[in-house]
């Protein structure tokens, strides 16, 4: 009887065991693009505070002609409005002086665009590669869109490049683990959760699965959070997108 | 005879002066030693060069996930020639180190300003594609160099000028008029006289949707004193 429950325990551990193997075997990672947005981070206008003295009381005298002057504008002597005589800008208009400028001969810049062989399963239309973001929380709809499609099962992670969990240097606005990103997407026509990118490296997070043969292309929502301590600038966001698919 | 006598007497007067004269000038032949203050005016001078594939080992690197490595192509010669990304695949981002060194000599203490774009878009040419140009702000980007960057470090995108494109497709320049190139275009500010020099590495951003195709474009320094 102890010795059938043995077999029976070990035959249990290698099926499973080998359940585990195959799943592992039949994943594979069909293709991966890294999305790049450049992010502008404009200074916040400074709240203004202080003191401003009241100004000095004017003379009685000043006060009187003053009064007479709206009492009776037309009252003599006559007044004629003098500047001065220099001329603020004299006329025929103002004094340009010349700045030196030189241009050296121009940079030739050139590359072929060749097609993408991967394109047919994973392509990312980006919206607005680059934006301008305030402190606080600012939403960027539709920033790009992803295709997928595979002729099996197939889903689709991301991470943010270059994060890993053991430790990486965290930078804005993705970080690194345990830090939260500031920066977070959303499927909307999936769900209107927000969530932060993984940014722990591989095995990362599911964007979305697909069936076989099914062909998708989605919205990514983008929310950025830039924090009052993160000095404006420029920074750049990168998230790696991969298309793992399910082996025949 | 009233009118002989003023005459006589005006010629009378010139000749006293001219005799009393000629010691004076025959005094001003010696040496002699003094000081003088000569105020003057230097104008400002400004002198730039740019040197594409300006180290050795310029060229482009990148393309993760695209399964080729990418190589400078023919064009590009060290100090020279083109800046040339060679093949690269839709839908990838490349950097292309030690792309171009600007170069400024000038005594103009108050400094310059260098800006950098684009003369047009990217114009497709083998084969032409349908639109024929590609909008260079959202592909072409620009950073300093540095050995650390990569082809995601953070860079500015070159935009297309709103000046006048000189020779074929701006190779001569950019005509500016009476203006100057846009503030959104600057690229470096020096704030005193010198001589300098700075390196700039260029990323290629190529989105899903840019044709295949053998795109060209003039990027044009414009240094400017302060």
């Amino acid at each position: 009887m102890r010795r059938n429950i043995f077999a029976l325990l070990a035959l249990g551990v290698l099926a499973a065991l080998t359940v585990v193997s195959q799943a592992d075997a039949l994943q594979a990672q069909k293709a991966y693009k890294e999305m790049t947005i450049t992010i502008t981070v404009t200074p916040s206008p400074a709240p203004t505070g202080g003191y401003v003295p009241a100004p000095p009381a004017a003379p009685a005298a000043a006060v009187a002609l003053a009064a007479q002057l709206l009492a009776d504008p037309y009252a003599g002597p006559a007044r004629v409005a003098f500047a001065g005589p220099a001329w603020d800008v004299s006329p025929g208009g103002g004094l340009q002086v010349a700045q030196v400028s030189t241009q050296p001969t121009p940079v030739p810049v050139q590359f072929v665009a060749k097609a993408d062989p991967n394109a047919a399963y994973l392509h990312i239309v980006p919206h607005t590669p680059s934006v301008n973001a305030g402190y606080g929380k600012t939403v960027f709809p539709c920033a790009f869109e992803i295709f997928t499609f595979y002729t099996n099962t197939y889903s689709l992670t991301d991470w943010g490049y270059g994060t890993l969990k053991t430790g990486a240097t965290p930078y804005f606005p993705i970080e690194n683990y345990p830090t939260i990103s500031y920066l977070s997407w959303t499927v909307p026509d999936f769900s209107a959760t927000v969530t932060p990118y993984n940014n722990s490296g591989p095995p990362g997070e599911t964007t979305w699965t697909g069936a076989k043969n099914q062909s998708q292309q989605h919205c990514i929502n983008l929310t950025l959070n830039v924090p009052n301590s993160q000095p404006a600038g420029l920074y750049t966001a990168t998230v790696q997108y991969n298309l793992y698919v399910t082996l025949p | 005879m009233k009118m002989r006598n003023v005459t006589r007497r005006w010629t009378m007067a010139a000749t006293l002066l001219l005799v009393s004269a000629i010691p004076q000038l025959a005094a001003a032949s010696a040496t002699r030693e003094g000081s003088a203050q000569i105020n003057y005016k230097i104008l400002p001078s400004i002198k730039a060069q740019v040197v594409p594939n300006y180290q050795s080992s310029f060229g482009p690197t990148g393309g993760l996930g695209s399964g080729s490595t990418p190589a400078a192509g023919p064009s590009a010669v060290l100090g020279g020639g083109t800046v040339d990304f060679g093949n690269v695949v839709v839908g990838y981002e490349y950097l292309y180190k030690y792309a171009a060194q600007v170069s400024v000599q000038t005594n103009d203490a108050s400094g310059f300003v260098v800006y950098g774009e684009g003369a047009t878009d990217l114009n497709g040419s083998n084969p032409v594609p349908a639109p024929p140009t590609w909008p260079l702000q959202q592909t072409l980007f620009w950073l300093v160099s540095s050995a650390a960057n990569t082809a995601f470090s953070p860079a500015s995108a070159f935009n297309k000028t709103s000046g006048t494109p000189l020779g074929a497709n701006g190779s001569n320049g950019i005509n500016y008029g009476a203006g100057s190139p846009s503030p959104a275009s600057q690229i470096w500010t020096n704030p005193g006289a010198g001589n300098v020099s700075q390196g700039y590495d260029y990323e290629l951003r190529l989105s899903g949707s840019i044709p295949t195709s053998q795109f060209n474009v003039y990027i044009v320094y414009t240094v400017i004193g302060n």
